[in-house]
């Protein structure tokens, strides 16, 4: 035993020596160097985390500034700070995160590092505990996710579907607010065409960012049992809906937060799966923040919570909640059509509430389920 | 110049901190049976193995027909001729007798097996030297004679010629040991060289021609056998001169200690009972031996009696107490001691120390633990103790593990344990398997002192010898039954035979 | 020479020494795999995760904060290689770890933060739902001869499911974010007491957990080296002919030794979840922890003392993978780093066994023989 003892005294020692000589080479200068911290996703996963990370990648390389990111180790807040800690330690002083689980991390790490600019997208105020301020290095985004939702059931319930569902990822607001505001888009649709009495919408939550099989099952037993287009809005749990409209003739899928109808078609070998994707600018959102952060234009931003959404009748594409009319694979509900719809919200024609606690009233058929996990 | 079919010569095999042999000659000729002589550690096995490849000597060379060789591994011995019968059978029990023999072998053409030929080639064999198998019978299923004898099989199928035999006969019943020393002349006669390694004596004599003696690592010498004596080759062999027959006075029985009644046991493998209605007793200072040919029943018995196994009927007194139903601990603790047949899977626990070999049964005692803890001291003294009464030697002594202790010490071990813990009865199953004659001249003594210290004492063993010199009542079990109980002083050898083979029986009336 | 031979003939140090050349191979392929993927910056990546939280060496704050981050990360890892190993002294591989550190951790949140009870009674509770689920499998292996490991795999699945259910409900789990709530805001006093917190950076998640662990191990030792309890079992585990022959109580041990082992493994959980470092989401597969406590009960040499240093060690790489430059390498490579060494693990007792063979020129089965002549000749 003595000598295990002393052999580990002497490993000890030699990692510390080995230490003491590989220097710091953390150099404080004050170049912008940006870092991205994914939350429970991966870049990989073909929509939160990589639309952030190649909108981060694509500023950096345009601009030649340093550019990395950091996977936590696990789900856990403590993780999250341990990779904002790395990425500080290693000389990024702007730090972009995308999602609401970095709120505690925001409020634990923030003050403590006045000199690094956090970027937040999708975190809310109601994320952060009752009563905290937000510090002058922080910004957080979030969206009228509502509105993209209400687009995309109204443009399905336009294009002639009746029989529609809805698969959020987990109950956080930003899914509800997409959900409340498909359900409110599929309403309004249905009773323009006067066939609110046919239209009937199912509601879940998978309880979880991916797929599997489990809810594979429920949306196999929804298109088998009828529904014809699925709103598939939550990371990764496409896969499970996709890969059950896969199986029956004429199903689809509308994809969420980016333009998936690429990613879906490719990955389940067929086209035109993909009806369209209510879609929230995440990219541009990275974009223009980061030009702030390097034209010095911070102040703009400092402390702010934005809430993105509409900001131009005439050119849908420069708003931060939109369809993608190029991909879609509409016939009866045209690019003119969904112009009008831009415009009549844009000018408060129509409303669409951002209410997350209580059901929107609605006419058409609308039935809640309990979440699959 | 003498026809050498194998030559080791001047051989030397180091392990740390040991010589197992050290300058070694043995030359065996073409178509002798040459015994290899010596006790437990003599060095024999290790011998074997360099012969057989699976270790290379540090000096030393071996010879094939006059010329040089290197055996680096098994396959190479083979190559040679030089085929193995190991003493524990390298056998796979769930294989036919056929398809172990011709395991590693496997007749093929193109990739497919063409068992008719390897049929025929291992029935010509087993008629032209009287080897009875059947084929077709799975290994679990055939006795241990029938196992060796697919071992030999198995040399004999891979054409080899150089035959060695590890202790062929410890396993055997005495009607398989002649059967085999008759199959051994055969393949000499047709011209096999064989190499028998062995410390029986009265094997020695029946079969060998000559015969080479080991002692400690060292080569003692090499004898005609037909120019020797049992004890000249047993004085070589230990390096004093031993005693065969036991010294025992006439057994004085006092009290019953153990009564048996109408025991049975049920078979594990049919559905019939492995042991039938048997009675006897057993009184203070006698030995009564069960007799019988290994698998009649006497393992299924023993393991009712000491409660390994259940019993199906019948009862059981001890000292008046009825222990039927009771544990083995609850017998353990009152008055049975039993050294058990197979001292690797029941005897001992290999990998632990023979200090906590020793407490098997006894470490919850006070004189061992205290508040559930052991005391570490008090197992080491009596563990001490015990082996320096009953000279059990080991490297390391009481620390030693014991799986690193050879057969007979691993033996001693067992009998010291079994016969200091407090005992009315001692149950000695085969004590003396496989050992040497030293070990067993002393194991023979400690039995009989035993009984002359007033215990009832239960003796179960295929050893003829062993039954005729030291028990005072011989019962005969022949398939799972009581067939007759003689008087070793008044019965011979042959009437002990037709008993165990089922060809004479008494008219026993249950007791 | 001679005194050389002996100490590598020492099971204690052959152990040792084993586990070290896995460890250390598992590293050298863990570089090789780095140099496949990006040959120009392997040194630099290998050396990131080597040097781990010592990144931080210009603040000993945040270096104390991180080492003490890994401790906190070991504990559930090294309870659960104690709860593998116990039981296999006994001659059982208690696979079902897994599931009774899935049972502990339910019990302990759902005391903790449906319940409200204080942290002691949150470990209370742990400790008793691994112990009945060490119970389960004990039990039908004694009394219908079910192997403990089918019987394992099986209650592990009973135990996601049942951890999905009662911890996913409303009382437990916070439905919009789908984990179970803080510990800290609803119940702070089901976290565990704090122990050294400042030496180690004001690492709140320092707790008491980690003498625990280590007392934990010093009992285990001592049982299985002290007790006729632990000499029971070993002897069952070695050799159970020889322990029903010496009248022990095989049924009784079996199910004693896997409640025992189980209660290990449930306490594991509660010693990591009322720390408040992680919350719990509702997961699809078994927490690794119980199997990876295998590897790690396995490169620590079966010895709960090893299997401390065991654990510390695959955590310490597990978290270093963090510190790989996500530019030059995926940062899953130090997942895949880990999953060799412990792959490797499984070659403590194989190295041990070569090095047992060391001056023997052929490794045969037969040779048993000889070698127990060969120490009688001595």
């Amino acid at each position: 035993m003595k000598k295990v003892l002393s052999l580990l005294m002497v490993m000890a020692l030699a990692v510390t020596t080995l230490v003491g000589c590989g220097s710091s080479k953390s150099a404080s200068d004050d170049a912008t160097k940006i870092a991205m911290i994914t939350d429970s996703g991966d870049i990989t996963d073909m929509s939160f985390n990589q639309t952030t990370y190649e909108a981060c990648k694509a500023f950096s390389k345009a601009n030649d500034i340093e550019f990395n990111y950091y996977k936590p180790t696990e789900d856990s807040d403590e993780a999250r700070i341990a990779s904002f800690n790395n990425a500080v330690a290693d000389g990024y002083n702007v730090v972009v995160v995308p999602g609401y689980l970095f709120a505690p991390m925001i409020e634990d790490v923030a003050e403590a590092n006045p000199d690094v600019t956090i970027i937040a997208l999708d975190v809310s105020a109601g994320d952060f505990s009752d009563g905290y301020e937000l510090p002058s290095n922080v910004c957080c985004f979030t969206y009228q996710e509502e509105i993209a939702g209400y687009m995309a059931g109204y443009a399905a319930v336009s294009e002639g579907y009746t029989q529609l569902g809805f698969l959020g990822g987990v109950a956080v607001p930003a899914v509800i607010r997409y959900g409340y505001g498909f359900v409110q888009g599929c309403n309004d649709a249905a009773v323009a065409l006067g066939n609110a009495d046919q239209v009937n919408v199912n509601y879940i939550y998978g309880g979880q960012f991916y797929g599997d099989d489990a809810i594979k099952a429920v949306m196999d037993t929804w298109y088998g049992n009828g529904t014809q287009v699925v709103f598939a809005c939550g990371g990764g749990i496409w896969t499970s809906a996709a890969e059950a409209a896969k199986a029956v003739d004429g199903a689809k899928v509308i994809g969420v937060d980016v333009d998936q109808a690429a990613t879906i078609d490719e990955t389940e070998g067929t086209d035109g799966l993909c009806l369209t994707s209510a879609m929230k600018g995440l990219a541009a959102t990275v974009d223009t923040t980061l030009q702030a952060v390097v034209d010095g234009k911070w102040s703009d931003y400092a402390g702010k919570v934005e809430n993105l959404g509409l900001v131009s009748a005439d050119d849908p594409t420069q708003n931060y909640v939109q369809l993608p009319t190029e991909t879609w694979s509409m016939q009866k509900f045209t690019v003119e059509d969904y112009n009008d719809l831009v415009a009549k919200l844009y000018n408060g024609d129509i409303k669409v509430s951002s209410d997350t606690d209580n059901e929107p009233k609605v006419e058409i058929g609308f039935k809640t389920f309990d979440n699959i996990h | 110049m003498e026809d050498y079919v194998i030559e080791m010569l001047h051989i030397t095999k180091e392990f740390p901190g040991i010589i197992a042999n050290d300058d070694i000659t043995l030359q065996l000729k073409r178509g002798e049976i040459h015994a290899l002589l010596g006790e437990n550690g003599a060095g024999k096995s290790t011998l074997m193995s360099v012969l057989f490849g699976l270790y290379t000597p540090e000096k030393g060379v071996i010879k094939k027909d006059g010329k040089e060789v290197k055996i680096n591994n098994p396959n190479d011995a083979t190559a040679l001729g030089i085929g193995m019968v190991h003493q524990h059978f390298m056998l796979v029990d769930i294989f036919s007798v056929l398809d172990n023999i011709i395991l590693g072998a496997e007749p093929n053409k193109f990739g497919f097996l063409t068992k008719a030929d390897a049929r025929k080639k291992v029935l010509d064999l087993s008629e032209k030297y009287n080897l009875k198998v059947d084929p077709d019978a799975m290994v679990e299923d055939i006795t241990v004679g029938m196992q060796q004898r697919v071992e030999i099989l198995k040399m004999l199928y891979r054409d080899n010629d150089i035959l060695i035999f590890d202790e062929p006969t410890a396993v055997l019943t005495p009607q398989e040991i002649e059967e085999l020393m008759h199959i051994m002349k055969e393949l000499a006669k047709e011209g096999k060289s064989i190499l028998f390694i062995t410390h029986k004596l009265n094997e020695i004599m029946e079969v060998a021609d000559r015969c080479s003696i080991l002692r400690k690592g060292k080569y003692i010498g090499t004898v005609d056998v037909a120019n020797t004596t049992k004890e000249e080759l047993s004085s070589m062999m230990v390096g004093r001169d031993v005693k065969f027959a036991v010294d025992k006075v006439e057994a004085k029985p006092k009290e019953e200690v153990l009564k048996v009644e109408n025991v049975c046991v049920k078979s594990k493998l049919h559905k019939n009972d492995s042991v039938h209605n048997v009675s006897f007793n057993v009184r203070a200072g006698e030995i009564v031996c069960i007799a019988g040919i290994d698998g009649n029943g006497q393992t299924e018995f023993i393991g009712g009696l000491t409660g390994l196994d259940d019993i199906s009927s019948g009862k059981i007194t001890l000292c008046g107490e009825d222990i039927t139903k009771k544990s083995i601990r609850y017998k353990n603790t009152h008055g049975m001691s039993h050294v058990p047949e197979d001292r690797h899977k029941h005897g001992l626990v290999l990998d632990y120390t023979v200090e906590e070999n020793m407490i098997l049964q006894r470490y919850f005692e006070p004189e061992f633990s205290k508040h559930g803890i052991l005391k570490k001291d008090a197992m080491r003294e009596y563990s001490d103790r015990l082996s320096e009464a009953f000279d059990v030697r080991s490297g390391k002594g009481s620390k030693s593990i014991a799986r690193s202790m050879s057969g007979g010490n691993q033996q001693k071990a067992i009998i010291a344990r079994e016969m200091d813990r407090d005992h009315k009865l001692l149950i000695a199953v085969q004590p003396t398997r496989g050992l040497d004659v030293g070990a067993i001249e002393y194991i023979h003594k400690e039995i009989v002192k035993e009984r002359d210290n007033g215990a009832a004492i239960l003796l179960v063993s295929l050893e003829l010898d062993e039954v005729m010199n030291l028990s005072d009542r011989i019962l005969v079990m022949y398939e799972g039954e009581i067939v007759g109980e003689v008087d070793p002083k008044k019965t011979t050898l042959q009437e002990l035979g037709l008993y165990m083979s089922g060809a004479k029986r008494d008219d026993r009336k249950e007791a | 020479m001679k005194e050389k031979t002996s100490f590598m003939k020492r099971p204690g140090a052959q152990t040792f020494i084993a586990s070290v050349i896995c460890a250390l191979l598992g590293i050298v392929l863990g570089f090789f795999i780095l140099l496949a993927m990006n040959p120009a910056h392997a040194f630099e990546g290998m050396y990131d995760i080597l040097k781990n939280f010592f990144k931080y060496s210009n603040s000993s704050t945040t270096m104390m904060y991180y080492f003490g981050s890994t401790l906190v990360k070991s504990v559930p890892l090294i309870l659960c290689a104690e709860a593998i190993l116990f039981a296999y002294k006994a001659g059982l591989f208690n696979i079902g770890a897994a599931g009774q550190y899935t049972v502990g951790l339910m019990a302990s949140l759902y005391t903790a933060i449906a319940l409200g009870w204080n942290w002691f009674f949150c470990v209370l509770a742990a400790i008793a739902a691994g112990a009945l689920w060490g119970f389960f499998a004990g039990f039908l292996k004694s009394k219908f001869n079910v192997n403990e490991v089918i019987a394992g795999i099986m209650l592990n699945w009973i135990a996601l499911y049942l951890t999905n259910i009662v911890l996913g409900g409303e009382k437990v789990m916070n439905q919009s974010k789908s984990e179970t709530y803080n510990l800290l805001s609803v119940n702070k006093g089901a976290l565990l007491p704090e122990f050294l917190k400042e030496v180690f950076g004001n690492n709140q998640y320092m707790t008491i957990a980690i003498p625990i662990t280590i007392i934990v191990a010093l009992l285990i030792q001592f049982v299985l080296n002290k007790t006729t309890f632990g000499y029971e079992l070993k002897a069952t585990g070695h050799n159970k002919d020889a322990a029903k022959y010496a009248g022990m109580n095989a049924q009784r041990n079996i199910i004693l030794t896997l409640v025992i082992s189980g209660a290990i493994a449930g306490m594991a959980a509660s010693m990591y979840y009322l720390t408040g470092i992680e919350h719990y989401k509702i997961a699809s597969s078994v927490p690794g922890m119980g199997f990876n406590g295998i590897a790690v009960a396995f490169l620590g040499g079966l010895n709960p003392i090893g299997a401390i240093l065991a654990g510390f060690f695959v955590e310490y790489i597990t978290l270093g993978g963090q510190y790989l430059n996500t530019t030059y390498f995926n940062p899953q490579v130090a997942d895949l780093m880990v999953a060799i060494i412990i792959y490797l693990c499984g070659f403590v007792l194989f190295l041990k066994h070569v090095m047992n063979k060391v001056g023997k020129t052929k490794v045969v089965s037969a040779a048993t023989n000889a070698n127990a002549e060969e120490k009688e000749a001595k």
